[in-house]
């Protein structure tokens, strides 16, 4: 019970991380492949602040007086998460417009179907 | 078959992790990095929240390039979408009565909100990018109440210009004139935990507020007129 | 007044005024990524000199690295972007002619920021802020192959899409595994505290980290978006993806490996895998009716020619590879900007329908012959210097090893060769022999493809032109401490 309750932000990030992955291989609707992609990204970005967390921590903020720097979280991830959130969002609506472009283009968005390019 | 493939490539790169896990105990202590930007960052900066300081001081170039990838996803979203061919004209139902007043109603407290997260970006929580979401969800607010009003497409290029524009003259001006770096903090620091303090963090966060509020928005208008 | 940042921060301004600029005008806005590249190159320039001395190293904001995020411009960072810019100020200037369709102001904003994003990753010296520069790299190549909106490049862009972004965030979670072992994200700090975890640790962060970069440098088994996006692009796309793109992910693998991890184990699978490359590009290459697929296959194979000249991990081979690596951007170049008007004048991208066109357009397509001396590699072009190069090289290793596999090599090479005179053989020798009303490419295209084949003869017949800053470029890979000592102090 302990090892649960000190791992499950970890249990937590790498099981989005693998459920999104898994997604991305397995499922052959693009837009299913998409939210794959989303899934994958937040996995990565709760991984990321879970390895700033200090036991019992704060926010590194201090807006009062009398606020102890020691028991405060460590401020790097949440800057790193703060820019992978942006970064993601930008790829998520890129996808999405291409997948309206497909879809006016092959009237489908399963990925089997849309075979134009060849190897 | 495919799934059991991938069930297995999963379950190898399971293993190297939890080897890895065993060397980032969870909970611990702060990083050399993080501990210097605890202890140091308000007499730095100037900053009361460390996450600003970090964003916009310490690590001010990767927001830079942030600020850039989100401009990039709106110009190569009108880019994708700009050669498409409209269908003709939309059918807009009309919003009730209770709708539209209601949307008129939050719409300016909104943007209030908004603008006020983005300016206490250096004191609270919060922030030029959470501001900016925040006015861009005002926007489409007014997109999913008023249907038939749009936005002035060129006013918000024009904002979205120069509230980038803003942020690279602030850094160019910290190289030439303050301290020979780019994105020197060059302006007087003031006094700490006050709105006018933290030299220029207040300007470029009003910057992104402004830059991400318009792309945003951009990114809804776009979306909504093409599909 | 001369400070490297501002290779960064020029292109970068240019591009966030462009739609500015756009409202005011329609007609300048093709001519600022010429100003802004012009400038990079001018700039670089000027740096080479002051960088061979010393090293720069570029404190943003002020802050003592790792505290804040550095630059570190050393000889292959000044190397790279010097490449970067004339390879950006020449295929813009071929652009002024060649891009007449779609919304133009966004293709312009869209390729400055790609080549912005290039060179942040080449000179960035701190691991996170490689990961920005490499996403802004990356996704406005997504948006660029998509350009034209046609069923082709739709769906490439997507698959590259989906590809490119699993690649990254594989490449996040590495930057997140190291930081949280080492606590600090500034490349010299983590190549300092490498050896002070245990290796299996590193070796997972090294995995995840190369191969999120490894999907941009199209290493064999991750390539698979590479022919289909490289095909789909419009041509001058292609010439930078091809000769810009995939290399600096290149430079990012193998600035991992030498200088952050320091794993020269594992460069003896990276010449496998480097030899498998080059045969499974050539040989793909060589079954294609598609001209551009065959050239973006070409591309594979130099890559992993490249990387097996790096493996070798000595001073020469490093600095042969990062001589192939400019004879290539040079000579693919070249070959996808004349394929471009090529295709653009016969509306067709078979190679079967260039027959007889060396009579209608003798100009584009002896351009088109050069190049493809040059990436097969006859003298006295450049791609037989850094050839020749690189098999000696390998030969001075002495190791059994490498002399068989310099053999695979020159097979890879004589498949090359033969797959680019088939090319020639149906431009020249097939189809009609009546005299054709000539229409060549605009006059401007030509002089931007000149440039390049008086380069590519230029550093062919003297490569010791080059060999100073190819020789400093190959010490900075190999004396890691150096590179420690210098950003740290």
């Amino acid at each position: 019970m302990e090892f649960l309750s000190n791992y499950i932000y970890y249990i937590g990030a790498f099981g989005l991380i693998f459920i999104g992955l898994f997604i991305i291989l397995v499922k052959h609707n693009l837009i299913k492949v998409i939210i794959g992609i989303g899934i994958l990204d937040t996995g990565v970005n709760l991984f990321l602040i879970a390895v700033g967390y200090i036991s019992k921590g704060t926010a590194p903020i201090f807006s009062k007086a009398g606020l102890d720097a020691n028991n405060m979280v460590d401020p790097v991830p949440q800057a790193l998460v703060l820019t992978s959130i942006v970064i993601g969002v930008a790829i998520l609506a890129l996808a999405l417009s291409l997948a309206i472009r497909l879809y006016k283009h092959y009237g489908t968005l399963d990925l089997r179907k849309i075979k134009e390019q060849r190897w | 078959m495919k799934k059991i493939i991938s069930l297995i490539l999963l379950f190898i790169i399971c293993l190297g992790i939890v080897f890895c896990l065993q060397d980032i105990p969870f909970g611990a202590a702060k990083t050399k990095v993080g501990h210097y930007y605890i202890d140091n960052g308000r007499e730095e900066t100037g900053a009361t929240n460390i996450v600003t300081s970090v964003v916009l001081n310490y690590r001010g170039f990767d927001t830079l390039g942030e600020v850039t990838i989100l401009f990039l996803a709106a110009i190569g979203l009108g880019a994708v979408l700009a050669t498409l061919k409209k269908k003709g004209k939309r059918q807009i139902e009309p919003a009730s009565l209770i709708l539209k007043t209601g949307c008129r109603f939050l719409f300016p407290l909104i943007l209030l909100f908004g603008a006020y997260i983005f300016i206490h970006g250096h004191l609270t929580p919060g922030g030029g990018f959470q501001g900016g979401a925040i006015i861009a969800s005002a926007f489409l607010l007014v997109y999913l109440g008023c249907r038939e009003r749009k936005i002035n497409e060129v006013a918000n290029k024009i904002t979205e210009s120069i509230a980038g524009l803003v942020f690279i003259v602030m850094g160019l001006i910290g190289l030439t004139v303050g301290g020979h770096y780019f994105l020197s903090n060059f302006m007087p620091k003031g006094e700490i935990n006050t709105l006018f303090s933290s030299g220029i963090i207040p300007i470029i966060y009003i910057a992104i507020g402004f830059k991400v509020g318009s792309e945003l928005t951009g990114i809804i208008d776009n979306l909504m007129e093409k599909s | 007044m001369v400070n490297p940042i501002l290779l960064i921060v020029v292109p970068l301004g240019l591009a966030f005024a462009l739609p500015i600029v756009n409202l005011i005008s329609k007609k300048i806005i093709k001519y600022i990524p010429v100003l802004a590249f012009l400038f990079n190159l001018i700039l670089s320039l000027l740096l080479i000199p002051k960088v061979l001395e010393q090293t720069i190293i570029v404190k943003i904001g002020g802050f003592h690295p790792p505290f804040g995020i550095n630059l570190f411009v050393g000889p292959v960072g000044i190397l790279f972007s010097t490449l970067i810019a004339l390879a950006g100020f020449l295929v813009s200037i071929y652009a002024l002619s060649y891009i007449k369709e779609g919304p133009k102001e966004k293709y312009h904003i869209l390729y400055l920021l790609l080549l912005t994003g290039a060179t942040g990753v080449v000179l960035t010296g701190d691991m996170f802020n490689l990961f920005v520069f490499f996403e802004i790299l990356c996704i406005s190549s997504y948006a660029l192959v998509a350009y034209l909106g046609n069923k082709a490049g739709i769906e490439s862009s997507i698959k590259y899409l989906i590809q490119g972004s699993v690649g990254s965030s594989l490449l996040l979670l590495g930057i997140g595994l190291l930081y949280g072992q080492l606590g600090t994200l500034n490349m010299a700090d983590i190549a300092n505290q490498i050896n002070s975890i245990s290796s299996p640790s590193i070796f997972v962060p090294m995995i995840f980290i190369i191969t999120g970069l490894g999907i941009e440098a199209a290493i064999f088994p991750l390539n698979a978006w590479l022919p289909d996006a490289h095909s789909s692009a419009p041509s001058s796309i292609s010439a930078i993806l091809s000769g810009i793109a995939i290399e600096v992910g290149l430079y990012a693998v193998i600035r991992v490996i030498f200088t952050i991890f320091n794993a020269s184990s594992f460069l003896m699978f990276f010449v496998f895998l480097g030899v498998l490359t080059l045969l499974i590009g050539e040989m793909s290459a060589f079954s294609q009716k598609n001209i551009k697929r065959m050239l973006a296959y070409s591309s594979i194979g130099q890559i992993g020619l490249i990387m097996f000249a790096i493996s070798l991990n000595t001073q020469l081979g490093i600095s042969a590879g990062f001589f192939q690596m400019i004879s290539h951007t040079l000579g693919k170049g070249l070959l996808f900007l004349s394929v471009g008007f090529l295709i653009y004048k016969t509306g067709s991208m078979k190679i079967s329908s260039f027959e007889g066109i060396g009579k209608k357009m003798p100009i584009t397509s002896l351009l088109f012959t050069i190049g493809a001396f040059s990436i097969v590699g006859l003298p006295p072009f450049a791609g037989f210097a850094s050839k020749f190069m690189i098999i000696k090289a390998a030969l001075t290793t002495g190791q059994l090893l490498f002399t068989v596999l310099i053999g695979v090599i020159l097979l890879g090479t004589v498949i090359e060769g033969a797959y680019f005179f088939k090319v020639i053989q149906s431009i020249y020798f097939k189809g009609t022999t009546d005299i054709i009303k000539r229409d060549e490419a605009p006059l401007i295209a030509l002089i931007s493809m000149s440039i390049f084949v008086l380069l590519i003869i230029f550093i062919g017949v003297y490569p010791d032109f080059i060999a100073r800053i190819l020789n400093s470029a190959a010490s900075e890979f190999i004396n890691r401490i150096d590179y420690i000592r210098s950003v740290l102090g």
